[in-house]
């Protein structure tokens, strides 16, 4: 449906200057007052920013000379990422003086022939002003890797600054905001360099800064990145200084120490990096391009694209991006939805690119220039505004799209094939035996009828029901009905619909004949003794149905297709299959039908849910195809009970029926020319190279795409992505919601990982490595996963071995200092861990389609779940315990205690042995004493009982795509505590697999190799 | 010697010229679905019509080629006939909808080989058809 993109995008050369790259390039926007200031995006990457001979350091010159020849200090290489953190130019503070009123103040220096010209000749920047406000406002994120920063030797201050004792190496942590060349100096520059690094220990906390030469066994940095303005000596320090400054180290690192007594390699469990805080979205270019859309929306696995492929090629970690095109704003924000009626949507006209903040108005405002392709374009007579004298355009605060990263348009007729359809619900229910004892319909009768209300879409919402055992039956809902009239098809070689039409009506005009059937249908079914399921024919049934709207598809499903089309056998059971050439058939459907019918469904509009029920083997690998293919998901509930998972299901059912959706779309990612997105990974059908087609997504739903570059070099400053999502809205309105970003195109490799984002890549790792188990051995995938991370780090070592002395120390990105464990995560998660017997069959397939969809969130936190120690918050002894994340180790379990662990689908609730009974009888009642496999948790009356409560409430309301049980378990109960808690305590030795810091050791191992 | 006349103009050349023309003709098809100028849908299932008959047809020249002794045609299409087989076995002869472009350049590529064989083959087909025609007339004009 609906060609997002009616003419074709060409993308033509782009000439070698972009708007935006002429200010960079030259070096007076720095130097000279704040001219920058203005709508351009701030300055950026000054590589090749000549040094002017002799320039006059606006700040040295009024207090004692620096010495020349300084020591261990080295002038920036030409080509280093300069300072990205800059931010956006502000107006000056008052207390800071711009920077042309300080080379007023100050004369030339005296030494002005110095060898720290080429360096002072960057003090100007420090003087912007912009810097000064950074001051204010600490640049959230790590300084760039290089050590020699341009903010070397500042001048000395007005003496009444200077804080630190002359000649003294220690930084001192005072800190002066209205000293404009320390603005940056939130944490003291550690550790000088003449003092060779100790073990692992760079960058102390202010609080260590006074010690900064004890030789700290394996100190792991905490913010090394804050190391990097080491060039710089603190004000007052000045000059007799001796100016060693020197190697500062820009990377974390971990030593290699010797367990005691023997000559073992290990390293310190306690200082391996740990992701306590979850999810951190990242925030480092907030600063440089504040009109990027949210990242909650669209992340790159980098924040900087390579410039040239030989560049591309060094960075082994997938490069491409997580877009959840419809992620959840936060309450109270809302986007905006623009319309530019009567005209059409304003976009390029050579390569489609949607108008946005990084367009720029020229001519007086009649035309605008393309910030992708660089095309003049004509800007449309009803979209004409003046530009004022800062050339933005006058009516630039009405325009949301010309300010904000993310908005909506509203698309005119031109972005439609039909007239934009209803929000559709279909449901398929299988009635057989297995399912009416195990009370599923009974739970999905009862949440369907409460969720009428609250359906998208009143009162277009059209609705229809098919149930099947060894039959289909449909059901006439024609609203002169009083009840709904039953049409049983039971030929199921030939399937054919019985009726034309009323099989799917209208909801608000057969809402009294929709509800009676939902009163009806469990116990219409209740004495079915039918084993059979017609599940095939029923399939292409209601395809014949639907196909003429689209729409939504839930199909719940307990018993293993047996009759007709489609039929599937009963497989992996057999344990000798693993490890062997034929493991991953296991994994793939086995009956090319539900391929067939996934592309059908997709061509149709048709989006399927598949809900799984059953006790035995259901072939999810073959059904979850069906939702693989149409932006579905799989929901499964292993031998599911109504009275145990009865509530989870209705959370989940309503949550799918009632969350925002939106219809019949199609996504496509577009970027500049050389580069292009390859490859793409999630649920979706390709419907063409680049165009993702989408029957129905929502919120919950994110998708990843891997881009490569297709020019040897790119010219360009900075690169453009944009993400366009042209779907129908529930209310009937076609719209597309637009979401641009800007990152820097880089020349450095290592300025790539200091923006890496570790939570996008580990996204586009775990889909890689789950497709790869489509096709291969799952031993494979789990070895890519970590040959992936061990090139990337020995590329990341390489970067520093020459400069810094590494024997027995493993090195890492801050930015990335969590992908090991996200890794070793990974590889344990149910999708990728052991074999035949450490995971069924099924839960593995679910699990991986599951893990397909994820935002980046939610995908963290079901890899490195969250550990919390209840107990004392519940005895109010300490409140505060209940935000406190804990290691996932069994260390971390003090058998006095109770913890619950949150993976995001399921709570665990742990007993140790040692806690009080008053807590088991508190919050279990009386049979507190009993197994608790069968015990249930409820509320009971009395404080801690519904503290409890509220805290599981708490929990649960963070994140409401899934509802999560809880289960709970006392320590030593096995097997159940085993494959409960224990089997997920990633960081401990568990049977075959590695704990984390066996795991890191044996990538530090290879990547010394 | 007619039968040998009649095995290259009846049953190699218009089998050549047919696997020749379906080759070409699927490449084009990938070409438009590369290019956008085709849906998924379409493309994938007017390749996969024309799929099974050129493999059984392949399949059965080169079992005739044995049988009435061209043994060099046959040791030149037997290769081809065997990776035919092993792709059938193994169910990854037909064009998959959902994956299509996952796999679109490889496809192309294999198509794009298979186009240059089936066209040597047709050279040497042509070739041997002239050679035995002109021994024919020469026959007939003695």
């Amino acid at each position: 449906m609906g060609t997002e993109n009616p003419g074709r995008p060409g993308f033509p050369a782009r000439p070698a200057s972009s708007p935006f790259a002429a200010a960079p390039q030259t070096a007076t926007p720095f130097s000279s007052t704040g001219a920058v200031a203005g709508s351009d995006p701030p300055p950026f990457r000054p590589t090749a920013m000549p040094p002017p001979p002799q320039a006059p350091s606006p700040f040295s010159s009024s207090g004692p000379p620096v010495r020349p020849g300084v020591p261990g200090f080295r002038p920036a290489p030409t080509g280093t990422f300069n300072d990205p953190s800059l931010p956006p130019p502000q107006p000056p503070i008052a207390n800071a003086p711009p920077a042309a009123g300080t080379f007023q103040r100050f004369p030339p220096p005296p030494f002005s022939s110095s060898a720290q010209a080429p360096l002072q000749q960057r003090a100007p920047f420090v003087g912007q002003p912009s810097i000064q406000q950074s001051a204010s406002q600490p640049p959230s994120f790590p300084e760039p890797p290089q050590p020699q920063t341009p903010f070397v030797q500042m001048g000395p201050p007005p003496q009444s600054t200077s804080p630190a004792p002359m000649g003294s190496n220690v930084p001192t942590p005072t800190y002066q905001p209205s000293f404009p060349g320390y603005a940056r100096m939130q944490q003291p520059p550690p550790v000088h360099s003449s003092f060779p690094p100790n073990q692992g220990n760079y960058g102390p906390p202010p609080a260590a800064a006074s010690s900064p030469f004890l030789p700290h066994q394996g100190g792991y940095a905490p913010s090394p990145a804050m190391a990097a303005p080491l060039g710089m000596q603190p004000p007052g320090s000045g000059p007799p200084i001796g100016g060693i400054q020197g190697l500062t180290e820009d990377f974390n690192s971990l030593t290699v120490q010797t367990r005691p007594g023997t000559m073992d390699p290990l390293f310190d469990a306690k200082e391996l990096p740990r992701p306590l805080d979850g999810d951190v979205e990242p925030k480092n270019l907030d600063d440089m391009y504040p009109m990027n859309c949210h990242p909650r929306y669209l992340r790159l696995t980098t924040s900087a694209v390579p410039s040239s492929q030989s560049l591309a090629s060094r960075w082994h970690l997938p490069l491409g991006a997580v877009v959840c095109p419809l992620a959840e704003p936060p309450e109270g924000e809302e986007l905006s939805v623009v319309s530019f009626a009567p005209a059409s949507v304003v976009r390029c006209r050579r390569c489609r690119t949607y108008v946005n903040p990084y367009m720029t108005f020229t001519e007086a405002g009649r035309k605008f220039r393309c910030n992708v392709c660089t095309l003049l374009n004509d800007v449309p007579s009803e979209y004409y505004a003046q530009l004022d004298a800062t050339g933005k355009r006058v009516d630039l605060d009405q325009r949301p799209e010309l300010t904000k990263g993310t908005v909506e348009f509203v698309a005119p007729a031109e972005y439609m094939v039909r007239p934009p359809m209803p929000p559709v619900y279909f449901f398929l229910i299988d009635v057989s035996i297995s399912a009416v004892r195990s009370g599923m319909i009974q739970i999905v009768a009862e949440t369907i009828k409460s969720c009428l209300d609250e359906l998208p879409g009143f009162p277009r919402t059209q609705i229809g029901f098919a149930t099947f055992d060894s039959t289909i039956h449909f059901y006439n809902m024609k609203s002169s009905l009083t009840q709904p009239q039953m049409l049983v098809v039971s030929d199921l070689d030939d399937v054919f619909v019985p009726l034309p039409d009323d099989l799917l009506v209208n909801l608000s005009e057969s809402r009294s004949v929709v509800e009676s059937f939902l009163d009806n249908l469990p116990s219409m079914f209740q004495d079915n003794v039918n084993v059979e399921s017609a599940f095939g024919p029923a399939l292409k049934a209601v395809f014949m149905v639907m196909s003429q709207l689209g729409g939504k598809l839930l199909i719940f499903q307990n018993t293993l297709p047996s009759l007709g089309v489609g039929r599937l056998k009963l497989r992996g059971d057999d344990s000798r299959v693993y490890g062997t050439d034929k493991e991953h058939v296991l994994r793939l459907p086995e009956d090319p039908f539900y391929k067939q019918m996934a592309a059908e469904f997709s061509k149709f509009q048709i989006s399927t849910n598949v809900y799984a029920f059953s006790d035995k083997y259901t072939d999810i690998a073959s059904l979850g195809t069906l939702a693989k293919y149409t932006a579905g998901q799989v929901y499964y509930y292993p031998a599911f009970q109504s009275a145990i998972h009865g509530e989870k299901l209705r959370h989940e059912l309503r949550r799918d029926l009632t969350r925002e959706t939106a219809w019949e779309a199609v996504m496509r990612i577009r970027c500049a020319k050389g580069v292009r997105f390859t490859t793409y990974h999630g649920n979706f059908m390709l419907r063409s190279t680049d165009l993702l087609a989408l029957p129905a997504v929502d919120c919950d739903k994110a998708f990843a795409m891997q881009l490569s570059l297709e020019e040897t070099l790119l010219t360009t400053q900075t690169m453009y992505f944009q993400v366009a999502l042209l779907y129908t809205a529930s209310c009937g309105e076609r719209r597309i919601r637009v979401h641009t970003m800007a990152v820097p195109v880089v020349t450095d490799l290592g300025e790539m990982y200091r923006l890496a984002d570790t939570g996008a890549v580990v996204s586009l790792f775990s889909r890689l490595a789950i497709e790869k188990t489509l096709s291969q051995k799952l031993e494979d995938a789990r070895s890519t996963v970590q040959l992936r991370i061990v090139k990337a780090l020995k590329e990341y070592r390489n970067l520093y071995a020459v400069q810094h002395r590494l024997a027995n120390r493993m090195i890492y990105p801050e930015s990335l200092k969590f992908l090991m464990l996200y890794g070793l995560a990974l590889c344990r998660s149910m999708a990728l861990r052991g074999g035949f017997g450490d995971v069924p069959l099924d839960e593995r397939c679910a699990a991986g389609h599951t893990m397909m969809v994820l935002p980046i969130k939610r995908l963290l936190k079901l890899l490195y779940p969250s550990l919390i120690r209840l107990d004392e918050y519940l005895l109010k002894v300490d409140l505060k315990s209940i935000e406190r994340r804990l290691p996932l180790t069994m260390e971390s379990l003090d058998s006095r205690g109770l913890y619950i662990y949150d993976d995001g689908f399921r709570f665990i609730l742990w007993f140790g042995k040692g806690a009080s009974p008053e807590i088991a009888k508190n919050l279990l009642g009386e049979d507190f004493a009993a197994e608790l496999s069968k015990a249930a948790l409820s509320e009971h009356d009395n404080e801690m009982s519904r503290g409890l409560v509220r805290v599981l409430e708490k929990f649960r309301n963070s994140d409401r795509a899934y509802y999560q049980l809880c289960y709970l378990v006392r320590q030593g109960e096995q097997p159940r505590e085993g494959f409960l808690l224990l089997t997920n305590l990633v960081e401990d030795q568990m049977g075959g697999n590695n704990g984390y810091s066996d795991w890191m050791l044996q990538i530090s191992r290879q990547v010394q190799q | 010697m007619g039968w040998q006349l009649l095995f290259w103009l009846l049953v190699c050349f218009p089998l050549n010229i047919a696997f020749f023309a379906s080759s070409f003709y699927q490449v084009l098809i990938l070409s438009d679905l590369e290019d956008d100028y085709m849906n998924p849908f379409d493309a994938s299932s007017r390749i996969n019509y024309f799929v099974v008959p050129e493999f059984i047809g392949q399949g059965l020249l080169c079992a005739l080629c044995l049988l009435t002794g061209h043994w060099i045609m046959f040791l030149l299409t037997l290769p081809l006939a065997c990776y035919h087989a092993n792709l059938f076995m193994k169910r990854q002869h037909l064009l998959d909808v959902t994956e299509v472009f996952r796999v679109l350049k490889a496809e192309k590529k294999f198509r794009i080989i298979k186009l240059a064989f089936y066209l040597t083959v047709l050279i040497i087909t042509i070739f041997r058809l002239v050679l035995l025609l002109v021994y024919y007339f020469d026959l007939e004009d003695e």
